[in-house]
């Protein structure tokens, strides 16, 4: 949708299978949240279901989004920073991945991503910064990170490529069936790849009447006219965070790195959890009582 | 009565000593989980350096907050004062102000204070793919103090060179920082037998201090690139009674600290135990 239709379109709600009119085979997708929190899983486990294969994904810190992705084979190639499932360990399947020769990757520093998104958004070619000097990314890869001399100083800068996905998938708290997204608590750089990708997908847990986000309207960190869908789904970051309403979930985490170990097993894990709806799905992991503790979990705090 | 306590874990030794580093005012970031980080913080605020300013996910300024599996997120976010998210963050603090400290550990590092998150074998083809570096490649030149910690001082983590520079302190002196247009700091690492210092190019690091009942031979012994070694070589101080007891009864009851120093296999089962002791704790 161009930004005229963006914002003459006042009703974007869709269901999770809508998603295939958006995202394509071979499309660039940039996947949102960070570590292991606020990853758009209830879409990374529809495009698996939808059976979308040969994506580039984008990812600055990725965790199990990334892992899920390319166990199940949707991904021919990876731009990332980071990717770790951080105390349970290394991703399995992107490490198996790696080793093997399968996955083609374009790793370089989690500020040049987030730089290069930065300068679609603002429409530029490029954006200049302090770069990392001395690392073998600058002689592995220059066709990211590129020598210049400030034109007013003379100062040596390093200036890195706009970044443009096709799509950007992102989960948060709270949308109007517009589009304008409401984010409470920690977050990425999911404002970044709205402003460059191409078509941009949000799930939420809950849609609103517009008067609602009105209310906290500080809240509302990405406005309607950059997103073309939005689809409720409570509990879509699970089984990473979505701080403050839910912590992520360690017992599933726990069972995913045991069922991830190898590819066999891998299967079997997306038989049981991923190839059903997401009620089945939240069913699967403990249903409500499950939930509910992770709810509760995120206001039961110590401060000392 | 001695004020220094006999009765501590190696793992509290390196929180202790990452917490001293900490000067009162310094700004401080937590990448990604890395429970010594978040435990020397807090440590260090509630006690010699309250005004210190933390961001941790993105809460920015949070309070102190008892490190648990659970819900550490939770914690940290309730406690700030704002909320920024990750591009705030690296322009501000990153780019910007500066950070003061983030300890850091890596797969390798090197004489030359070269880190390694990427690989370990032939970039193409590795051995091992790492997680990668996320912000290492930037700030482990930009921050004023480098602070690498490292659980497990061996000859396979502090290698003769990496196998792939990642990120890299790039220049070492105060002189040759300040000529970059860098702030100049130290670059240290904190191990389970020592602290070594790296102040000059060209210069290996040194032995800054060896932990109490270690030698010199067993750092000189399990470090795979040359050391400076002084004629005496200091005893790294000891954490006291009182940082020990606050250690334990309130910023880390769960002994989250001993995770980074715990083999991989031992982990899940160790993660296991944290989270039943917290649902407990929590009448969940």
């Amino acid at each position: 949708m161009s930004t005229r239709d963006r914002v003459l379109n006042q009703n974007k709600v869709a269901k999770l299978t809508d998603i295939g009119k958006l995202i394509k085979d071979g499309d660039s997708v940039a996947v949102g949240g960070a570590w292991l929190s606020s990853h758009p899983m209830a879409l990374v486990r529809q495009i698996i279901r939808s059976g979308i294969k040969n994506l580039h994904l984008m990812t600055i810190l990725g965790s199990v989004d990334i892992d899920m992705l390319v166990g199940a084979g949707c991904a021919e190639r990876l731009m990332f920073s980071f990717v770790s499932m951080e105390a349970y360990g290394l991703p399995p399947n992107f490490r198996r991945a790696v080793e093997k020769g399968n996955l083609k990757i374009d790793e370089i520093s989690g500020l040049a991503i987030i730089i290069g998104f930065e300068a679609t958004g603002r429409g530029v070619p490029f954006l200049p910064y302090r770069g990392p000097s001395g690392s073998d990314f600058l002689k592995q890869r220059p066709d990211f990170y590129k020598q210049i001399k400030c034109p007013f100083t003379g100062e040596d800068m390093m200036a890195i490529p706009a970044i443009k996905p096709d799509v950007a998938i992102i989960h948060a708290q709270r949308a109007d069936a517009a589009g304008s997204i409401q984010i409470e608590g920690t977050a990425g750089s999911d404002l970044e790849l709205a402003k460059a990708a191409k078509k941009v997908i949000v799930t939420v847990e809950e849609i609103v009447p517009t008067d609602v986000l009105r209310e906290n309207p500080f809240k509302t960190k990405i406005p309607r006219f950059y997103v073309d869908m939005v689809i409720e789904q409570p509990f879509g970051a699970h089984p990473t965070s979505l701080v403050p309403s839910y912590v992520g979930d360690p017992w599933h985490m726990m069972k995913y790195m045991e069922m991830a170990a190898s590819p066999e097993s891998f299967k079997n894990y997306l038989e049981q959890y991923v190839m059903k709806s997401e009620d089945e799905y939240l069913e699967a992991i403990g249903g409500l009582k499950q939930t509910n503790l992770l709810k509760k979990l995120a206001r039961e705090v110590k401060s000392l | 009565m001695s004020k220094y306590s006999d009765d501590y874990s190696p793992a509290e030794m390196v929180c202790v000593a990452v917490a001293r580093e900490i000067e009162d005012g310094d700004i401080l970031i937590l990448g990604s989980f890395t429970p010594l980080a978040f435990v020397s913080y807090v440590l260090a605020k509630v006690t010699h350096a309250p005004n210190i300013m933390y961001m941790a996910y993105s809460s920015v300024d949070a309070g102190p907050f008892q490190l648990t599996f659970g819900t550490y997120e939770a914690a940290a976010t309730k406690g700030g004062v704002a909320r920024w998210n990750m591009t705030e963050c690296i322009h501000s603090l990153y780019l910007g102000v500066g950070v003061d400290v983030e300890p850091i550990s890596s797969i390798q590092i090197d004489g030359n204070g070269n880190m390694n998150l990427s690989v370990v074998g032939d970039y193409q083809k590795p051995m091992l793919r790492g997680p990668g570096g996320a912000g290492a490649p930037e700030v482990v030149k930009l921050h004023r103090k480098m602070l690498g910690y490292f659980p497990s001082h061996n000859k396979r983590t502090l290698v003769p060179k990496v196998d792939f520079i990642t990120g890299t302190r790039w220049k070492i002196s105060n002189q040759e920082r300040l000529k970059a247009g860098l702030r100049p700091g130290p670059m240290k690492l904190i191990t389970n037998l020592a602290v070594l210092t790296k102040e000059e190019e060209g210069r290996p690091f040194r032995i800054a201090s060896v932990h109490p009942g270690i030698t010199v031979n067993d750092v000189v012994n399990n470090t795979g690139f040359e050391l400076e070694v002084a004629k005496d070589v200091p005893e790294t101080e000891k954490p006291t009674k009182e940082q020990i007891r606050i250690l334990r009864e309130q910023v880390d009851p769960y002994g989250m600290v001993a995770f980074d120093f715990m083999p991989g296999k031992e982990r899940p089962a160790y993660l296991k135990s944290i989270l039943e002791k917290e649902i407990k704790a929590l009448g969940c």
